[in-house]
């Protein structure tokens, strides 16, 4: 079971975020990805989910050893891959429950019936793991939710979904620090051979809750260096500035862009 | 018999249905045993009531009353075949609770031209449910008088305009005492080529302090051809009142679908429950479960 970037350079308008990036993700081993703002980080996340904003010059995404830039973002889904997204959207209107189980449904063989007793055991399961408290089942999705509930109702929904590698992007962020212990130990105990996780973070303090194999550094948009703890330690006190003096890298001029409205894939 | 004309638009179950009051052009039943005195309909009792208007076409203004101190539902189901032109008012007397159901359906498309004039007298309480899947042309007019102290208002209206259809539909809340208070939630959806034009007023006047008026629209456009426009205004001439406004009409949020079909759902499903999102909110209000069943029905062959 692997995910693998090869070579991908990817533009958003006339700006090339990622430039040549490679990473290899087995089932169960996390990653850890850190660096700067503005280095492609979360561009990484979202060409992996398949958002269609962003633009694939060259290399490959594949799963499995097969190409999945060709697919849409439904059909990633389905495959497998998971992004809990920086800034959960708002759905008004539809409740969480009816969310989720719609999005469990389309994971199911034509023949198959969700159980729907099975299904609330689950997700209240889920939801009394991170505390999301008993009304949210019928809360309407992500609405009203504080950042702390927007960001664990994400974790809920890749507890339920079960993928098979998932991107979490800054999922530490707007949580105070039970909150981000609670995420880290939920997604801690998600840890498997069949789930590969790769985590988008700025900080040393997710990566306390949840302990990477492989921490990566990302500059320019490519990995620039890979290591282990003792990276997020010399990134926790020195931040990036050594790393640049260290490898020769300079600081690009990028235009600032705008993602936009994000079209299906038809 | 009255009753056998009406097969063909009523639903089943009020076949016979004890709490049926029908009125046509020619006819009037009077199952639920109100008081019914020149077009004037008295209700009593904690109860539900079916009032049928069926291609009823006169000039004489329909009143209905809900007694003092009453509880009760009302479901004004509205049927018409050919144009027609309809003026109701509507009273809820002091402490009453009115929960009144409406909904408009039309065999043929015909026009149908509507005005309601609503009083709410000292803590009467009114929520009015409008679930208009209507085919034809419709012009609908709702005046809330809030007359008496401590009168509530809450106003939810489902709209589903299809084909060439042409919505004309204005909402007014007059705030004439004290300590009244008004909420109007308009969920509003058009494919087709359907036009919808709302304009949704709230006026406080002087001296009508500490009274709330709260108006919410929401629309969402399914085909580039349709239209939706709303004109949310307040006429406001208090100082110690709160009021608040909005609209957000636009097509189907492209981050939202994003969102929906990065957790696996197809772009058809994805845009289903985002559209389930404007109409599930209101169809879980309709309390009768038989009139729920309708209206999913009717959604589902329009959307």
């Amino acid at each position: 079971m692997t995910l693998e970037i090869k070579d991908l350079f990817v533009s958003i308008e006339d700006n090339i975020i990622l430039q040549g990036l490679n990473l290899k993700v087995k089932g169960g081993e996390v990653h850890a990805i850190m660096g700067p703002n503005g280095t492609g980080k979360s561009t990484l996340a979202q060409i992996c989910m398949g958002h269609p904003s962003y633009k694939i010059i060259s290399g490959d995404i594949l799963l499995d050893g097969e190409s999945i830039i060709d697919k849409s973002v439904d059909e990633r889904s389905r495959l497998g891959i998971f992004l809990a997204m920086q800034n959960p959207i708002e759905v008004p209107g539809v409740t969480n429950f009816d969310f989720i189980k719609a999005a469990m449904q389309t994971r199911m063989k034509k023949d198959e019936h969700l159980r729907v007793g099975k299904f609330i055991l689950k997700f209240e399961k889920a939801s009394e793991d991170l505390k999301m408290g008993q009304g949210l089942a019928h809360r309407f999705l992500n609405q009203g939710f504080s950042g702390g509930e927007k960001k664990r109702n994400e974790i809920l929904q890749m507890k339920m979904l079960n993928p098979r590698f998932a991107f979490l992007d800054e999922i530490d962020s707007g949580l105070d620090v039970d909150a981000l212990k609670l995420v880290g130990e939920n997604v801690t105990a998600l840890k498997s051979p069949d789930l590969g996780l790769i985590l988008i973070t700025h900080y040393q303090r997710l990566l306390d809750y949840i302990i990477p194999d492989y921490v990566h550094i990302m500059i320019n948009g490519k990995i620039v260096m890979t290591g282990k703890d003792e990276l997020i330690k010399k990134i926790d006190q020195d931040g990036y500035d050594w790393v640049k003096k260290e490898l020769g890298i300079e600081e690009e001029d990028k235009k600032p862009y705008s993602l936009g409205t994000c079209p299906s894939k038809h | 018999m009255p009753i056998e004309t009406l097969k063909m638009n009523l639903p089943k179950f009020l076949d016979n249905h004890p709490q049926l009051i029908y009125l046509d052009n020619n006819h009037t039943l009077n199952n639920a045993k109100i008081k019914i005195k020149d077009n004037h309909l008295t209700f009593k009792g904690e109860n539900e009531f079916f009032v049928v208007i069926n291609n009823y076409n006169q000039e004489k203004v329909i009143d209905l009353t809900v007694s003092k101190n009453q509880t009760l539902r009302v479901n004004l189901l509205i049927y018409n075949s050919k144009a027609i032109n309809l003026n109701f008012n509507i009273y809820v007397e002091d402490n009453a609770r009115l929960t009144l159901y409406t909904n408009f359906t039309s065999s043929r498309k015909a026009k149908l031209s509507i005005s309601r004039n609503f009083f709410l007298k000292d803590n009467a309480y009114l929520r009015s449910l409008n679930a208009i899947t209507y085919n034809g042309n419709l012009e609908l007019n709702d005046n809330f008088f809030l007359v008496g102290l401590n009168a509530k208002l809450e106003v939810e209206q489902l709209n589903i305009g299809s084909k060439e259809n042409v919505y004309k539909i204005k909402q007014q809340a007059f705030h004439q005492e004290k300590s009244t208070l008004s909420t109007i939630n308009n969920n509003l959806i058009t494919t087709d080529m359907a036009k919808m034009d709302y304009k949704v007023i709230g006026s406080i006047a002087k001296g009508k302090e500490f009274s709330k008026c709260s108006q919410n629209n929401k629309g969402i456009m399914l085909s580039n051809e349709s239209e939706i426009a709303v004109e949310p205004t307040l006429f406001i001439d208090e100082y110690n009142v709160e009021a608040n406004h909005g609209a957000a009409i636009g097509q189907i949020d492209e981050l939202q679908l994003y969102y929906l079909l990065s957790r696996g759902l197809s772009e058809t499903e994805a845009k289903g429950l985002i559209i389930s999102g404007y109409t599930n909110p209101f169809i879980n209000k309709v309390e009768n479960v038989f009139l729920q069943k309708q209206l999913i029905q009717r959604i589902s062959r329009l959307i």
